[in-house]
């Protein structure tokens, strides 16, 4: 009776937040249901046949939306939070959203349920999830403020692992030493994924790490374009095309073609399934900054990358770097709400350098332009960088930035902005008429 | 003219954006025309009188802490550090860094960890972690920073603070200081990074190291540091 009440409560404040637009509806009504009913949660994921958790400090959006498209296409029913909702709160209003209520009391039907979580709320969670396979993508510092530091994350996912019965699958990155880490902890088996010779940079690779069960080698970074890479099972070798740019990706993919066969999933069509895969929003989007303008298509394209800690960053700068022509022009958003982290000392770890370094934009038009409410910060990081930066290109509202960095341009715009600058992006280029508003997208 | 950067443990105590600091003393004299040099000493690195004009000594996770707080004193560049700065090399250090140079650190359980005993001050563990954005009033005008400590540091006697709190917690929460300085040693709690938004502070290093190791008075060239007021401006409207 006390589930009961909690979805129909739950229920209840998703209609009144969607219908005032207060919210995406994706957090509220599962606050207010835990409440009532605080077992909510494991209650509602045992009517999922199987559930998957993802979690790491980057690319758990990506994943579990990728893992998602696989399922889909092999026939599953899938069930999963929506972006960004990736507390606890989140799942419940996911849960919640999906369960139809009749006499009988309540169902919810579905082959699969792919749990993105945010690597603090994943220790509380986990264990009421019943998890079939858990994914660790990475540990990264990031938002120091908020998660601690990278030592206490890894201390308490192992905590978490060590009470988990032991025939659940638990996927790790191999080429990160800290997920690593984590065999330890388990009592059953920990199977590893990782890239041969390209390694990605950052401050927890892994060298060394030992035969890795599931490769991917034969790497080719193909510009904006995508990538394409040979992966290595036990039993075959899957050749994959990724519509993605940017090594991060690779391992982003990997993570999730191997998930799908630890499930079971058909991978032997898995080549042709990734290339109709779309990304999340505001992760390399491409969008099209002038729509109603028919006089030139090709003319101002955008691409959107979302940048959050310092590693995540440096892998964005190193896969658009290359690709940054005389005309192009970037727009950098830093923000330092809570869902940012309100420490910025973090633009000074990543390394801005790399654009500098590797464009090919050293002459034409090569303007820059920041915003956000830490704008200035980035423009004084920028200058440290080698950029000549000047006041003009200093715009803290982002609409103001958009439209000067729109006005005249005559390439490519890259808009790198920090999570809630890309919530207020999407909102603004919604009203331009660009792109969906992000409550209507599709999950 | 030529200046060596000492950035102690660079390795293990640099994930808090810390290197930000390295990044804007080297800049700032590479504007000038000065040369530099930035040497990293870490674990199994030797360190003798002179090998570092002005030395950087950043934060870390306690595990790194623990290892370097035991070098310091194994390989005997705690007391060499110490020995510089009698002498007048300055040194920056922030947060760990900070506390390691310090007389002890009392954590929650077990016996007291021994400092450096370069700056009179002490630090207790906590159960506060005092996060949120800093400033302060010091000798160098308004100083602007992050801080993420839960360590509490306590200055003895006759000792100088930094500065004192405007905007947030500094060493301990309660005394209204913030850092310590002792000749021209600097340690503190300001992230940020620290330097590039306080240009006038970067710059009295740099004037420092060079006073100290060419033994005569030298002026800085004036830089274009607008950019750098913007940024420090806009963050003292908006937390001080």
């Amino acid at each position: 009776m006390r589930l009961l009440t909690a979805i129909l409560f739950g229920k209840t404040i998703a209609l009144i937040s969607k219908f005032f637009k207060i919210g995406g509806g994706s957090a509220a009504p599962g606050l207010y249901a835990l409440k009532i009913n605080p077992a909510l949660v494991s209650d509602l994921s045992k009517q999922v046949k199987k559930n998957v958790i993802i979690t790491g400090t980057n690319g758990k959006t990506t994943t579990s939306r990728m893992l998602a498209h696989l399922a889909k296409e092999a026939g599953l029913k899938v069930i999963r939070n929506h972006t960004g909702s990736n507390l606890e709160r989140g799942i419940a209003s996911t849960l919640i959203q999906h369960s139809s209520l009749n006499l009988g009391g309540y169902r919810t039907k579905f082959d699969l349920g792919i749990w993105e979580l945010d690597e603090a709320a994943f220790n509380s969670v986990a264990p009421k999830l019943n998890p079939d396979v858990i994914v660790f993508l990475n540990v990264f510092r990031d938002q120091l403020d908020r998660y601690g530091e990278i030592d206490t994350v890894v201390k308490k996912w192992c905590g978490t692992l060590k009470n988990l019965p032991a025939g659940t699958k638990v996927l790790v990155n191999g080429d990160d030493q800290n997920t690593l880490k984590l065999a330890q902890c388990f009592k059953g088996k920990v199977q590893k994924f990782g890239v041969k010779d390209y390694k990605i940079k950052g401050e927890s690779t892994a060298h060394n790490q030992g035969k890795l069960d599931f490769e991917a080698t034969n790497i080719r970074l193909n510009g904006l374009k995508g990538s394409a890479f040979d992966l290595h099972t036990t039993y075959k070798i899957l050749h994959t095309t990724l519509p993605l740019p940017g090594l991060y990706h690779v391992y982003d993919a990997l993570a999730a073609i191997t998930c799908a066969s630890l499930l079971n999933l058909p991978t032997h069509r898995i080549a042709d399934t990734l290339k109709t895969f779309s990304p999340a929003f505001g992760r390399v989007e491409k969008i099209n900054l002038n729509p109603t303008s028919h006089r030139n298509p090709t003319s101002e394209v955008g691409y959107i990358f979302l940048i959050k800690n310092p590693a995540g960053a440096t892998q964005v700068f190193e896969t658009i770097a290359p690709n940054i022509k005389p005309d192009d022009r970037l727009l950098l958003a830093l923000n330092d709400n809570l869902a940012d982290g309100t420490d910025v000392s973090w633009i000074w770890d990543a390394d801005f350098e790399v654009i500098q370094n590797q464009s090919r934009a050293k002459s034409g038009d090569n303007t820059i332009i920041v915003s956000g409410s830490r704008a200035h910060d980035l423009a004084v990081r920028l200058k440290y960088a080698g950029f000549s930066v000047n006041s003009d290109d200093i715009q803290p509202d982002l609409k103001s930035a958009l439209k000067q960095a729109r006005a005249g341009l005559k390439g490519q715009l890259f808009i790198l902005p920090t999570y809630t600058a890309m919530l207020e992006l999407q909102s603004i280029l919604a009203k331009f008429g660009i792109k969906k508003h992000y409550w209507k997208e599709e999950v | 003219m030529k200046i060596t950067i000492g950035y102690l443990y660079a390795d293990l105590m640099n994930i808090y954006g810390d290197t930000g600091n390295i990044i804007a003393l080297k800049k700032r004299a590479q504007w000038r025309g000065i040369d530099v040099e930035v040497k990293n000493i870490s674990v199994g690195d030797k360190l003798k009188k002179g090998d570092a004009d002005i030395f950087f000594f950043g934060g870390g996770q306690d595990q790194a802490q623990s290892i370097v707080a035991s070098d310091l004193e194994s390989s005997g560049k705690g007391k060499i550090i110490k020995a510089e700065i009698e002498r007048g090399v300055p040194l920056l250090s922030i947060c760990g860094g900070y506390q390691l140079l310090g007389e002890y650190y009392k954590p929650h359980k077990g016996p007291k960890l021994p400092g450096t005993e370069l700056f009179p001050a002490y630090t207790l563990a906590s159960h506060d972690r005092m996060i949120g954005n800093l400033v302060i009033n010091s000798m160098f005008g308004t100083l602007v920073g992050f801080e993420n400590h839960s360590g509490k540091t306590y200055l003895k006697n006759k000792v100088s603070p930094l500065g004192m709190v405007v905007k947030g917690w500094g060493n301990n929460g309660k005394d209204r200081t913030e850092g310590c300085i002792y000749k021209n040693a600097v340690g503190c709690y300001m992230h940020g990074s620290l330097l590039p938004k306080n240009p006038k502070l970067a710059d009295w290093f740099l004037k420092k190291a060079l006073e100290v190791k060419y033994g005569k008075e030298i002026e800085l060239e004036p830089l274009d540091d607008t950019l750098e007021l913007q940024a420090h401006n806009s963050a003292v409207k908006r937390f001080g």
